[in-house]
Formats: C-alpha cells, structure tokens, sequence
C-alpha cells in the first residue's frame, strides 16, 4: 500500500535519453493500461513533456518491489536495456512522492522556474489518467491537490511575474518606461525579418499607432500594410522620433543611424517624454551614448538579455518562498491522509483482533453448550478490547510526524493483515 | 482617552512600519498587508484622536507644536493612504512611514499648552489645516520623484535590482508626483492666503516681516518654479527629484527652523 514517483527530468537526464522514453499522448491510454497490468499496480499516472517523464503510481505491495515493476515497464515498453536507463532514474516514496508531485506542478522543477506550461501538461496527464481508468481513489485526492498547491503558489508569489525571453523582456521594459502601451506609438527603422517579428509582439501588446521607415519604401509599404500602419520616409525619420514613444532600429548599416546628437536635439522637441529606442541589429545602429540622455533608454540585444538573467534570479528568488508553501502543504496533505486512514483503521484492527480472539472458540462451537459459549465469547471479546485499545490510541498519537505516522499505519497494515479495500 | 488614543494610533503606525520593513527584506506580500492593514487602523485612531481631543477643547487640536507634529503627520499618512489605495505602490510605505513615526515621537518632547487667544479665529482652520496638507503632499511629491529616480537608475543601468521589481511604470510614478505637486501647491496657496485674509481682518502689524511667513513664500517660490519647468521644460527624473528635496528642505525649515528666529508664529 505505497504512493511511489518514479522517473526522470531535465535534472537527471540528457535529451537523448528523455528522447527515448517519451510517451506520446496518443499512446498514453494503452500505456496507462499496460502499465496497471503489467506492474499490477491499483492507479497509476504518466506525466510526459520534453523535459520530464514522471510515473506516478499507488500499488499494494512494497516500495522496493513497485519501482522495481514500473522500471521494468518503461525498459519493455520503450525497449530499452536497464543499464542504458538505469542510473538515470529517480524515485520517490510517500511524503517525497507527494513532495515532487506538488514541486512540478508549481514549476519550480522546471527548466525556466515558474513557466506555466507544465501545470496544463500535469492537468491533461490526469485527465487522460482519469479516462483510460488509471485514477482511484488515492491519486484522485492526490493530484487535484497538487493543481491546487500551485494555483496558490501562483497567486501568493511572483514566481511567473519576470519576462523571461527576448520579445518578452521588451514589452515589460517598454510598459515600465511608458505605461499602458495602448496609446502609445512605435516607429520601425527598417522592415525586415526582425522588425516584422517585433511588430507583431508589440501590436499584440497593445500598440496601435505604427511607423515603418526603410531605406526601400516597398518594404517599409508592404510592412505597414500588415499592420495598419503607415509608412514614411526614411529620410523623414528624425521628425517622427519626436512622435514615437518606443523606436525600434534593425536596419543591416553597418554604422551608427542614431547618434547622441541627433537625439539630444529631438528630446528638447520631445518636452523630454521619454523615449524608449531597442536596438536589435548586429552591428549595432544606435550609439549607446544616447542612453546618456535625460529620459532615454536605449536597449541593444545584450541589454535585453542581461534583464532576462536578473530576471531569472528574480524568478528564483521568489522560488525559496514557493518552496516554503509547497513544503507546509505537503505536510498539510500527509496529515489530512493519515488522519482519514486511521478511523477505519481503527475499527478495522478492532475487529481483526476480535476474530483473532474468537477464532479457536468458534472452532469449538457445537462442543459447548450454550451458556458456555456466550459467557466466553463475551469474556473474550473483553479481552481483544484490551489488546486493541492501546493499539489504536498508539495509531491516533498525534504528536508524530506526518510522515512517521503514515511509516506507522502501513507498519500495522502489515502486522495485522488489515486491508482497507477488502 | 485622547492619550490612549493617540498612543494606540502611534504603535499602529510602529507596526506599520516594522512591517514594511520586513516586507522589503523578505519580499513576503503577507507583511504588506499587515504593513497596510496596521497603517489603516493607526490612521483611524489617529483621525479619532482629533476629533476627540478637537471637542475636549473646543477647538482645532493644531495650537502648539505637539499637536502641529501629530497633525503633520497625520496628513503625512492621509496622503499615504490615498497614493496607496490609487497607485498600489508597494515601497511607499518605507519611505513615508519612518516620518510618521518621528513626528508622533516627536510629540513626547513638547509639553501641551492651552490654546492662545490670538488662535481663537476660524481663520486659523483653513490656515493650518490648507498648509499642513500641503506639506503631506509635498513630501509625497518628493518620495514620487525619488523613486522615479530609483528606478530610472535600474532601467539607465539594464541591471533591474530591487525596485525595477517592486514599482509600477515610471509613468504611473510621474502622475502621482505631477498630482501631489499640483493639488500640494493649491492648498499651499489657498493656507497662505487664509494666514494674509487672517493677518489683515486682526490688524496684525509686521506680518509681512515674519521671518516664518518669509520661509514659506520662498517654499512657495521653489515649487511655483518647479511646476513652470515641468510644464515648459518637461521636467521630471533627476532635476525634479533634486528640486523637490529642495522643497521639502524648505518645509522642514519653515516649520522647524523658523520658531527659533522669533515672530508671530513663535508659539509653544
């Protein structure tokens, strides 16, 4: 009677293994079966995303012989030898499993600390569970749970707050130096592959008003026409430096198109606004002394990438406050789990003493007359009471771990026989 | 009872504080809240207090130094609840509050005096009561730009910190100072010209020589001057920050400073 995890993770295992046992979604109904039969397991679940495949099942027999079954069923089912795969498996029991379960599920396991990717990979891995008929009682109080640990994680911590790529960075930048985007215009120097990609991350944020000059006006036309923008001319550009608020330059020059001078007289005109200028070409096209400018902010691709990285220490910052939810709800789950197993535990032990007690009298039923028997069987029934009382007030202790208690009640499943299911 | 209320708003405010502080180190929202929520209660008590001790002695509780502390702050933390409730800026609270705290203690040095005949005008409420506001404001003007600043200092150095974290948009940072400023400069005018209107029906003689009436018009110079630059000049981030500490240097001077080179307003 064990909840054990086993699998691996982008922690443990290179790309050309987790390549190898990944379960498509289509194959995982039959997996999911295979597995229950195969390992003859009572619940089971398979998470399985590029960076992870996780096996989460609930079985009635031991620790060392369940992980033992479900390794066997990832070596046959993706026919791989135990010493290819062996080493790089983990596996975790009990409090650990449900440690991990609600870890992953927070993100805070993953590659990129709090994407929010691997909640809904989790949540569909349980939906396909539910369906193919691998989720049971255990694992359906389990894994809800989990979903809740990190909605509350989500909502109690910063953890997916920070952008943590290139389009993304810009946008959070562009919304801390100018506000709400909405009203806010942007003009383009130069109408290629990049700047097409911007445009669309930033009207998808909200700009509306849209400026393209190039050096070929065709291009800066058909790239204005995408978004209803309007094309102006290259040589005109200075004047709707004035207008934008955000300027984005990718233009293939290999020398500087914005220099210090040039802005210093158009931020006068500007009222000092500010003025937010990305620079995503390589070489560079805007001269980094114009972030020396009162209120203006000039970005070149390394500028963007650092914020990304103190934004990934950011993320993990907020990670050690999410660690500290996920562990109180872990103990919170334990304890609520032991506290619903030992009511009927108790009357269960209760009468599995009784029956122990009774059974060599019932043996002797038709030898005794009537009287006889009743005034024994009532004194031994006194008797498997006492046996039982301490035992069970020795269950219900509750000043032990969470953890220690769970060790305690399968230790009693086990010495008396008891199985709750039957 | 006015003791115990003002005492009990006091320790409010320490709370507050403490909590603010340990919401910037440990990052935790939890001591925001309580941060808040210890502010909002101080507050009401501290509201209650005036009232209370207004109608103990029939009259507004700001007639000595004791009780202009224990207004000024509380207008200092009238001020932090509006930005709060509008701006939800999370940093203010440290900022704002240790001001709070060292005027309410401030309060413990002065003796109570009772209230002087000349004060026995209702002029005096718009007077006071218009400044006092006016000097919460300009505080919170000054607080605006120097976090704008902060900020400003993370987004020029691509190395965002702590308070490219912690506060909203510069945008937001310059509406609330550009509001404080304006809305800090009426009352600052209108409790001026109260003292004027007041100083003239009372036949008051040398008003206009009062070395603290002198502080508060160059007080009301500096901020006029601030607002012209920011509407023709676009003024704002490390001038205006530097401008408004002038300011505010200027307030503290006024309401401090001047007692001790005597005139009218030399009260207890």
């Amino acid at each position: 009677m064990d909840l054990i995890l086993v699998g691996l993770s982008h922690k443990t295992a290179p790309i050309e293994v987790r390549e190898r046992i990944f379960f498509p979604e289509k194959h995982l109904p039959t997996a999911l079966q295979r597995l229950q039969a195969e390992s003859d397991l009572s619940e089971g679940m398979i998470v399985s995303t590029c960076n992870r495949v996780e096996i989460l099942v609930h079985g009635d027999r031991g620790y060392f012989q369940i992980v033992e079954a479900v390794k066997n069923f990832l070596y046959s089912y993706h026919a791989l030898s135990r010493p290819f795969l062996e080493n790089y498996l983990y596996s975790h029991l009990r409090q650990d499993a449900v440690n991990h379960l609600f870890r992953v599920a927070s993100s805070l396991d993953s590659m990129v600390v709090g994407e929010p990717q691997i909640l809904a990979q989790v949540k569909r891995a349980y939906s396909l569970a539910c369906q193919a008929g691998s989720v049971g009682r255990h694992l359906g109080d389990l894994i809800p749970r989990a979903f809740f640990v990190a909605k509350k994680v989500r909502t109690s911590t910063r953890i997916g707050a920070a952008a943590v790529s290139v389009s993304s960075v810009a946008i959070e930048l562009a919304r801390k130096i100018l506000g709400d985007l909405e009203n806010k215009s942007v003009l383009f120097m130069g109408a290629g592959k990049m700047s097409t990609l911007a445009a669309k991350h930033l009207s998808d944020a909200g700009i509306q008003n849209i400026y393209v000059a190039n050096r070929t006006p065709e291009r800066s036309e058909k790239m204005a026409a995408q978004f209803s923008g309007q094309a102006v001319p290259f040589e005109d550009r200075f004047s709707y430096v004035i207008r934008a608020d955000i300027v984005l330059v990718s233009t293939g020059s290999d020398s500087f198109i914005l220099t210090k001078s040039e802005v210093e007289g158009i931020i006068k005109k500007r009222k000092y606004r500010p003025l937010f200028i990305i620079d995503i070409s390589v070489p560079r096209n805007v001269d980094p002394a114009v972030n020396e400018l009162e209120n203006v902010f000039v970005y070149d691709i390394d500028d963007l990438q650092s914020v990304i990285d103190a934004n990934i220490r950011q993320r993990q910052q907020e990670a050690v406050i999410a660690e500290d939810i996920v562990v109180e709800e872990v103990s919170n789950y334990i304890k609520q789990a032991s506290r619903r197993s030992v009511g009927p535990l108790a009357s269960l032990l209760r009468s599995r003493i009784e029956e122990m007690c009774l059974e060599d009298l019932k043996e002797r039923r038709h030898q005794l007359p009537d009287e006889e028997y009743q005034r024994m069987e009532k004194m031994l029934k006194k008797t498997a009471h006492k046996i039982a009382h301490p035992l069970i007030t020795q269950l219900r202790e509750s000043d032990d771990s969470p953890g220690h208690r769970l060790y305690k009640i399968e230790m009693f499943k086990k010495m008396f026989r008891l199985d709750e299911d039957s | 009872m006015s003791a115990l209320l003002f005492n009990s708003a006091f320790g409010f405010y320490v709370v507050g504080l403490f909590h603010s502080v340990a919401a910037f180190v440990s990052k935790k929202d939890l001591f925001h809240k309580i941060a808040f929520a210890s502010v909002g209660i101080g507050f009401f008590l501290h509201s209650s207090f005036l009232v209370y001790r207004g109608v103990e002695i029939a009259h507004l509780p700001l007639t000595d130094l004791k009780e202009a502390l224990a207004f000024f702050a509380w207008t200092v933390s009238l001020c932090f609840f509006i930005s709060h409730m509008r701006y939800r800026i999370k940093p203010l609270g440290i900022f704002l509050l240790p001001l709070v705290t060292a005027l309410m203690l401030g309060t413990i040095f002065f003796k109570s005096s009772p209230v002087p005949e000349i004060l026995r005008s209702s002029w005096i409420y718009w007077h006071t009561i218009c400044l006092f506001l006016a000097y919460g404001m300009f505080f919170m003007t000054f607080i605006a730009s120097l976090l704008y600043l902060f900020q400003e200092r993370e987004l020029k150095g691509k190395k965002p910190k702590t308070f490219y974290y912690w506060l909203p948009s510069q945008v937001l940072l310059d509406d609330l100072f550009y509001k404080m400023l304006i809305s800090g400069f009426c009352f600052m005018t209108l409790g001026l010209l109260a003292g004027v209107i007041w100083a003239e029906q009372d036949w008051v003689q040398g008003w206009q020589g009062d070395p603290k009436v002198i502080a508060a018009l160059v007080t009301w110079a500096i901020y006029l001057i601030l607002i012209y630059l920011r509407l023709t000049a676009g003024w704002r981030g490390k001038r205006a920050a530097l401008i408004s500490m002038a300011g505010f240097l200027s307030i503290l001077f006024t309401f401090l400073g001047a007692r001790y080179l005597g005139g009218l307003h030399t009260f207890q």
